[in-house]
């Protein structure tokens, strides 16, 4: 491939993944050249064989005496074990390299993918992420293992294959060179189709296991509405797409194979022609001939194999370039080198005239001119209309979100420069959908401790009134809650990641909109216990229900990402603004249903 | 709610870990169906192995001929190698003729008539071969589409219970990962080995022609070969269940971090989750090692086999036959080892295959819990033709699991036209009314009706056309606005769209997005607010026209302004139909016309508002604490919270 005048396009597309790749080759470097030397001694024994067998050819050709054509042929024999030997080790050893390398890389990937902030998980599908850490690093792992023991080996045993028989005889050597850069430009050619047609393949698997995913999540509403055979419809076109992206990719497959063993066959038609024409004119010994027809064929399978090593290299690259859109989205929410090392927060929560806006372009900004103070361990309610930056305006504190510079301080320090570490073991949220792992509930609920402590998952499922429903549960909180813990009820769920919170025993508290699914008794009695919680905690509650937010120190009102109204409970009704209509309305609820009672 | 907990998922992770034999001929019996439609194609393939044969022995011959007959002659030697020179040039059992076309025109010199057959029949057999893949592989691939769509639709068919127990991740490998392993085995598996198998008879046999006893001696290696294959081939499975099995697991562990990564980052526990993942990953690359190591021996014993075969040719054929025979024997035999070479990946291969085969089958085999009535009963005429929208449920006992009852001799009517509230505590059982309803699961005893008729004997679709789900928890497919109203039935165009979305007030918001309607939605629906959500699914709803609505805490977690805007909505939603609604929150059931309260998967009381109020029993409970927590809010004296 190098040997091209102008670099492929679609290896010059995947130069940095490339690049990066040579990296992890990098750090094995020394194993690397022992495999190096391994391989060269390999190769060296292949060249051999065919050397000793016209040796021993010509010894039968010759009439020597049988004990020495015997002796001939042992050294065949000899040569060959130390040949497989070789080639045993020099396998293993690169085959392993490469698990090495899959492991590294899948490490990478995994720490990659838990720096990278929400943002990123907005903009990008799972099914797609899905995609890249299963059948991109597949792709990776066949470039590195046998892809890699091609691309040595191969020219090298070329090389040496050619060196001999030019050493055999020089013109018919030239001559059987002739048909090989032709080489060149077949996997030029087959090496540009592969890649956009596996390209294009991907993209097809990409787009299926995504519908699949998607019908398989929303499942529910699938058979609700009753929506299987439009569904069928829409992935039968998908998978009819699928399979002519499949077909294109077989096409050129199945063309390159017998379009390389055409190479060999014309060098071994010229060993034929001329060669013959040599040994009937005496100008070359049977045993010369029958020692380069060994070559051209020895090189048969190599020529072949290296059409293929051509194209799982083509799609490895690819594949390392998709992986390395990934490893190259900056993780835009790390520690920075300006830390200032922080470990306990106590809960002063201060914004300055913060302005937010999701990545996604063209959309309003979520959060303008929000400026607010909450002293350590105070209690915020916040309030507004669905959709208005309440959840947003939460979201910033742990930094789930990039915020400018300047804007956000917690205990009087810009939030960007507390270490993460700090911020995540100091402040527990519990957002909106209470997303639980397919592990034990004791798990889950300790999900958040540096080791499972029991005394505090306990304490803390009790606090969130979720202990008496561990009774009923088959093994108590060793019970797996399944899959985004399906086995356990929207309430369940909402008081485990209440409990999963809690056992943080954080500094700041925020709850967003945390009950919604827990009825109205449970909710009550979790109140009730929260009181003790509150304490010498700063809190945040988000919430729609003005019952909820009513004790806190101060409640803001946002409205389409402004702060319309700040205050007291009673201040706020005293305003007589958004706050006093919300509270109007809701006990204007009680109150009908209050007189229907008395009626 | 108790489905069913610990077992089930300790068996669906079990299944991963079974890894069949590499030829199960049920299986192979029970995919041919798929490709039964295809046989003239394969049939076609094969017939195609015969001349691809031919044309492989054809150049050693062809260089043989030249040898003997050519070549040895003009330099004096007698044809034969070595000493004894007592064999003859041309095997007597080869037909004439192929020694006859050797010769050729007697205008054209040998060499050149040899050279010029030589290339046709290269270009002949990679003509042939080309062709041969191709067809192999759309065959295969065809075939695989149909599977796929299968799957798919079968998936689509299943009950909702399946979905508790079944991870999403492994199922969409069902459809892609195993698919594509079983479309391997049309291109590198059964057929490569059918193909592979026939022709080392046929190199074996042609060696035996031609040199009966040269053959037998060199075929000495064979049994030294297969020993080593079987022996490698059987660690070789052992070794790569276990990296199956891994694979598995990491790719569970990934997915699962990767959907809940904001809970792993706001609880910082990335670097727990490394060492975990760390940790799988690591005992994936070390079941590799064996893997690794056992298919490199094969490699090496058969790549050795091959080259003692041609010492044993030479050492033991100089004295009995011709150059050119040894030139052939060792094309030949090397031709004959050349599939053992990669028999291990294609073992692998098929292996593989088989075991995905056997999952996906394992998938179609899964009876939907849930399925119509067959034959398919027509409604009764008099239900028919009576008000449409009457829901009744009677004496309904309902368990996930065994004998834990969720409901208990539940019974109830809700008339046409009528608007009916379930209220309880949390698990109450009555989430369990709405899978009942809408017959995501079926009753363990008793009876479900629509119009007097059974659900059990009403085909899904036209149940799922009359009752429509609202649920809170409203799930938005990628894909426009408009599509996540319609869901893909063509028969809601764009004006019903439309429609649909202003009477419930939906339409503001819609159009106020970039594209309007035809705006994208991301996956998860991350671009609209819990409210926006509740007001799609009622111009979902209302755009598919049902005449039972089932609404599942629809107004639960809106605040009160929204609050407002989706009673007004639902009031639009449900005019005229049969509505039942399941909600926490009692100011959500203002409306309606009889309330039941469920407790313990009972019902304890029914009636209307004021007189459950007056009755004081659980219901004056659960009102009284939603009272007391508004009246405070509002700062009013509690003036009618006790009745």
């Amino acid at each position: 491939m190098t040997g091209a005048a102008q670099p492929l396009p679609a290896v010059a597309a995947a130069g940095p993944g490339l690049r990066r790749l040579l990296s992890y080759l990098g750090r094995h470097r020394v194993a690397y050249g022992v495999w190096a030397l391994l391989t060269l001694s390999y190769v060296a024994a292949f060249v051999a064989v065919p050397i000793l067998i016209g040796h021993a050819v010509a010894a039968a050709e010759s009439k020597l005496p049988d004990a020495e054509v015997a002796r001939r042929c042992l050294w065949i024999v000899l040569v060959t074990l130390l040949r497989a030997g070789l080639r045993y080790y020099s396998r293993v050893l690169v085959f392993n390299l490469a698990r090495d390398i899959e492991y590294e890389l899948r490490n990478d990937l995994f720490a990659h993918l838990q720096r990278l902030p929400q943002s990123f998980y907005l903009r990008w599908r799972t099914g797609d992420l899905m995609s890249r850490c299963v059948n991109d690093l597949g792709s990776v792992r066949l470039l590195l293992g046998p892809g890699v023991l091609n691309l040595l080996q191969t020219p090298i045993l070329f090389l040496a294959v050619f060196a001999a028989m030019l050493t055999l005889d020089v013109k018919l050597g030239l001559l059987v060179l002739l048909p090989y850069p032709a080489f060149l430009l077949i996997a030029r050619s087959f090496g540009r189709a592969m890649h956009r047609t596996n390209l294009r393949l991907q993209e097809g698997l990409a787009s299926l296991s995504n519908s699949l995913q998607e019908t398989i999540s929303g499942i529910a509403v699938v058979k609700a509405y009753a929506m299987e055979s439009a569904n069928q419809v829409r992935f039968e076109a998908v998978n009819r797409d699928l399979y002519r992206r499949q077909i294109a990719v077989v096409r050129v497959f199945a063309g390159l194979g017998p379009v390389l063993s055409l190479l060999p066959a014309a060098a071994m038609w010229l060993v034929l022609l001329v060669g013959g024409h040599e040994v009937s004119g005496g100008k070359m010994t049977l045993a010369d001939f029958f020692t380069f027809s060994m070559y051209v064929y020895e090189l048969t399978f190599p020529t072949f194999l290296m059409g293929f090593v051509v194209a799982l290299v083509q799609r490895g690259a690819a594949s390392m370039q998709r992986l390395d859109e990934v490893l190259c989205v900056e993780p835009s929410i790390a520690d920075r080198a300006d830390l200032v090392p922080l470990e306990r927060l106590r809960g002063e929560i201060e914004f300055r005239q913060l302005e937010f806006h999701y990545p996604s372009a063209g959309r309003a900004p979520a959060l303008r001119d929000v400026s607010l103070h909450v002293p350590a361990g105070s209690t915020l309610g916040i309030v507004g209309p669905v959709g208005s930056g309440k959840t947003t305006l939460a979201s910033v504190i742990p930094r789930l979100y990039e915020v400018p510079d300047g804007r956000v301080f917690l205990d009087g320090v810009d939030v960007n420069r507390i270490p993460l570490a700090t911020l995540r073991t100091n402040i527990a949220m519990v957002p909106q959908d209470s997303f639980l792992f397919s592990m034990s509930l004791a798990e889950n609920i300790g999900y958040g401790l540096p080791a499972l402590d029991r005394e505090r998952v306990v304490a803390a499922a009790e606090r969130a009134q979720l202990a008496k429903d561990v009774a009923d549960l088959p093994h108590g909180y060793d019970t797996l809650v399944g899959e985004r813990g399906v086995m356990l009820s929207g309430g369940q769920r909402q008081r485990t990641a209440l409990a999963r919170a809690l056992a943080l025993r954080p500094g700041i508290l925020i709850l967003d909109d945390a009950l919604s699914s827990v009825d109205a008794e449970t909710e009550a009695e979790i109140q009730r216990g929260l009181g003790e919680v509150f304490a010498g905690r700063t809190v945040i509650l988000i919430s729609h229900r003005i019952s909820t937010v009513r004790d806190a120190d101060q409640i803001i009102v946002l409205d389409d990402g402004r702060i319309v109204e700040r205050g007291s409970h009673d201040e706020l009704l005293a305003g007589g603004g958004l706050y006093a209509r919300l509270a109007s309305q809701q006990a204007l609820e009680a109150e009908l249903e209050g007189e229907e009672a008395v009626a | 709610m108790t489905a069913p907990a610990g077992v089930a998922e300790q068996d669906s992770l079990h299944e991963e870990e079974a890894l069949g034999k590499a030829y199960d001929a049920r299986l192979l019996r029970r995919l041919w169906r798929y490709v039964a439609p295809y046989r003239a194609q394969i049939a076609l393939t094969l017939l195609l192995v015969a001349p691809m044969f031919a044309l492989e022995l054809a150049p050693a011959w062809i260089v043989k001929t030249g040898l003997d007959q050519v070549i040895a002659p003009s330099i004096g030697v007698s044809g034969a190698l070595g000493a004894g020179g007592a064999a003859s040039t041309a095997a007597p059992a080869v037909p004439a003729t192929v020694d006859g076309l050797a010769h050729g025109p007697a205008s054209i010199p040998p060499l050149v008539w040899l050279g010029i057959l030589y290339l046709v029949a290269m270009l002949a057999s990679s003509g042939l071969q080309f062709w041969q893949t191709l067809v192999m592989a759309k065959t295969g691939q065809l075939a695989m589409r149909t599977l796929r769509s299968e799957v798919f639709a079968h998936i689509s068919r299943l009950h909702l219970g399946f979905f508790d127990r079944m991870p999403v991740g492994r199922l969409v490998t069902r459809a892609t990962n195993d698919v594509e392993n079983v479309a391997e085995m049309f291109s590198a598996g059964v057929v490569a080995l059918l193909t592979d198998l026939l022709k080392m008879v046929g190199f074996a046999v042609a060696l035996f022609l031609v040199n009966a006893k040269l053959a037998l001696v060199t075929f000495l290696v064979v049994p030294l070969l297969a020993g080593a294959a079987i022996v490698f081939r059987l660690r070789i499975r052992e070794a790569f269940r276990s990296v199956r099995v891994r694979i598995a697991r990491i790719n569970a562990m990934l997915q699962e971090t990767v959907t809940g990564m904001k809970v792993v980052q706001l609880f910082s526990r990335e670097s727990r989750n490394m060492r975990d993942f760390a940790e799988l990953n690591a005992a994936h690359r070390d079941a590799w090692v064996m893997s690794i190591r056992y298919d490199a021996a094969l490699f090496a014993v058969v790549e050795m086999a091959g080259s003692l075969s041609v010492a044993i040719i030479i050492w033991y054929g100089t004295g009995v036959a011709a150059a050119g025979v040894l030139y052939v024997f060792i094309d030949w035999m090397r031709r004959f080892f050349l599939p053992l070479r990669d028999l291990s990946a294609k073992y692998s291969v098929m292996q593989s295959s088989m075991a995905s085969c056997e999952r996906i089958f394992q998938l179609l085999d899964t009876e939907p819990a849930v399925r119509d009535a067959t034959p398919r009963r027509r409604p009764p005429a008099a239900a028919a033709a009576g008000p449409r929208g009457a829901v009744a449920l009677e004496n309904v006992w309902f368990a996930y699991n065994g004998e834990d009852w969720i409901l208990k001799d539940v019974s109830l009517r809700v008339e046409p036209g009528e608007k009916v509230a379930l209220v309880g505590a949390t698990g109450a059982g009555k989430t369990s009314i709405i899978k009942l309803l809408t017959r995501f699961y079926d009753v363990s005893r008793g009876r479900v009706l629509l119009d007097g008729v059974d659900l059990r004997e009403l085909p899904q679709e036209e149940l799922r056309h009359r009752v429509a789900l609202v649920q809170q928890d409203v799930f938005l497919f990628s894909g426009s606005v408009a599509e996540n109203i319609s869901l893909g039935r063509s028969d809601i165009d764009l004006a019903a769209i439309e429609r649909a979305a202003r009477a419930v007030e939906a339409h503001g918001f819609i159009s106020a997005l970039p594209e309007g309607y035809q705006t994208n939605l991301h996956e998860r629906g991350a671009n609209f607010s819990g409210g926006q959500r509740q007001l799609l699914s009622f111009a979902r709803a209302l755009a598919h026209g049902a005449d039972v609505l089932v609404l599942d805490e629809a107004t639960s977690s809106i605040d009160t302004e929204t609050e407002a805007l989706i009673q007004q909505a639902l009031r639009v939603l449900w005019k005229g139909k049969t509505a039942l609604v399941i909600a926490h929150r009692l100011s959500t059931i203002q409306d309606v016309d009889r309330i039941h309260v469920l407790h313990h998967g009972r019902i304890v009381e029914s009636g209307r508002h004021e007189e459950l109020l007056a009755r004081r029993g659980v219901y004056h409970r659960l009102y009284r604490l939603q009272y007391e927590t508004q009246k405070t809010v509002a700062g009013a004296p509690a003036t009618g919270g006790k009745g």
